[in-house]
């Protein structure tokens, strides 16, 4: 059976994709809101259960702390969930163009 | 203003207090005894309750510096009860959660505390019932006025006896509101 986190949520995704840098969580939040032009607004509570639970699973971990704040980056676990992600977009993505 | 009031539902407590900072109130605090205290304030806040136990104390700062980060202020919370209360400034950012996902999880904490809550005042009862009986047996023998007199001195503390199964059915009936918001996030 698929992972019960896969295929990725939005927020998931969005979360990943912006922990290929280090950020702590309000930093990742300001930076999901840039590179989804405006459209992935997280709140506080999305935000904390889904750090928690992508660290639950080793797909990101924490590599240091800013004040209070922790500081989370993907591991190569997580990196491979993109990769296998990818893949799968890139097909339904294929499928669109060989519809035209 | 100092307010007193007791909620078996979550959500209710969370409705009912941001109907309070309508009328121009900040909560300023909440003591466990249910005496909310607010005070007057120009700007609008907004309330939200969210549900975190067993966060041991470093899990609990990182969850108060995320939520501070995000603009909101830690009002009251305790391990004990699970519930946490954050208020913030009104503006256009005002939830917690911003997917179905995130909300369904909070229902699901819900449920799972309510459950816990119903089945320790279940327990509870079953002691309390099961070695003795809610009127003293010779209530039953007695007639006319001594048995009306003694009837009514003794139903107070019946009705106290009886607590733990009012409780039963509160907390029950938050089990299945959780339910109900739960599996219809989860069908969408």
């Amino acid at each position: 059976m698929k992972h019960k986190l896969l295929p990725l949520s939005e927020t998931m995704h969005y979360i990943l994709l912006a922990l290929r840098e280090p950020h702590h969580g309000y930093a990742a939040m300001q930076k999901i809101e840039e590179i989804s032009k405006g459209t992935v607004i997280l709140a506080a509570g999305t935000l904390y259960g889904a750090i928690e639970n992508l660290n639950k699973h080793g797909w990101i971990e924490s590599v240091g702390n800013s004040g209070r704040r922790k500081i989370y980056k993907i591991t190569t676990d997580g990196e491979a969930v993109l990769k296998m992600e990818q893949e799968r977009l890139l097909h339904i993505i294929s499928l669109y163009e060989g519809s035209d | 203003m100092k307010k007193v009031k007791v909620f078996f539902n979550i959500e209710k407590e969370e409705k009912w207090l941001n109907e309070q900072l309508q009328k121009g109130y900040r909560c300023k605090n909440i003591s466990s005894l249910g005496v909310y205290t607010f005070e007057k304030t120009n700007k609008k806040y907004v309330l939200r309750l969210d549900f975190q136990d067993n966060l041991p104390k470093n899990k609990l700062e990182e969850y108060k510096a995320m939520y501070e980060d995000f603009g909101w202020t830690y009002v009251k919370g305790s391990g004990l009860s699970g519930i946490r209360y954050w208020q913030k400034v009104d503006n256009e950012q005002n939830e917690i959660f911003s997917d179905r996902q995130s909300k369904g999880n909070y229902y699901r904490r819900l449920m799972a505390y309510s459950f816990m809550l119903g089945a320790l005042c279940l327990a509870y009862s079953f002691m309390l019932y099961s070695d003795s009986s809610l009127y003293h047996e010779g209530l039953w023998s007695m007639n006319g006025s001594l048995f009306w007199k003694a009837f009514i001195f003794e139903s107070p503390f019946v009705l106290l006896k009886l607590l733990p199964v009012f409780l039963v059915v509160m907390f029950g009936r938050s089990y299945y509101k959780a339910y109900q918001k739960y599996s219809m996030l989860k069908e969408q």
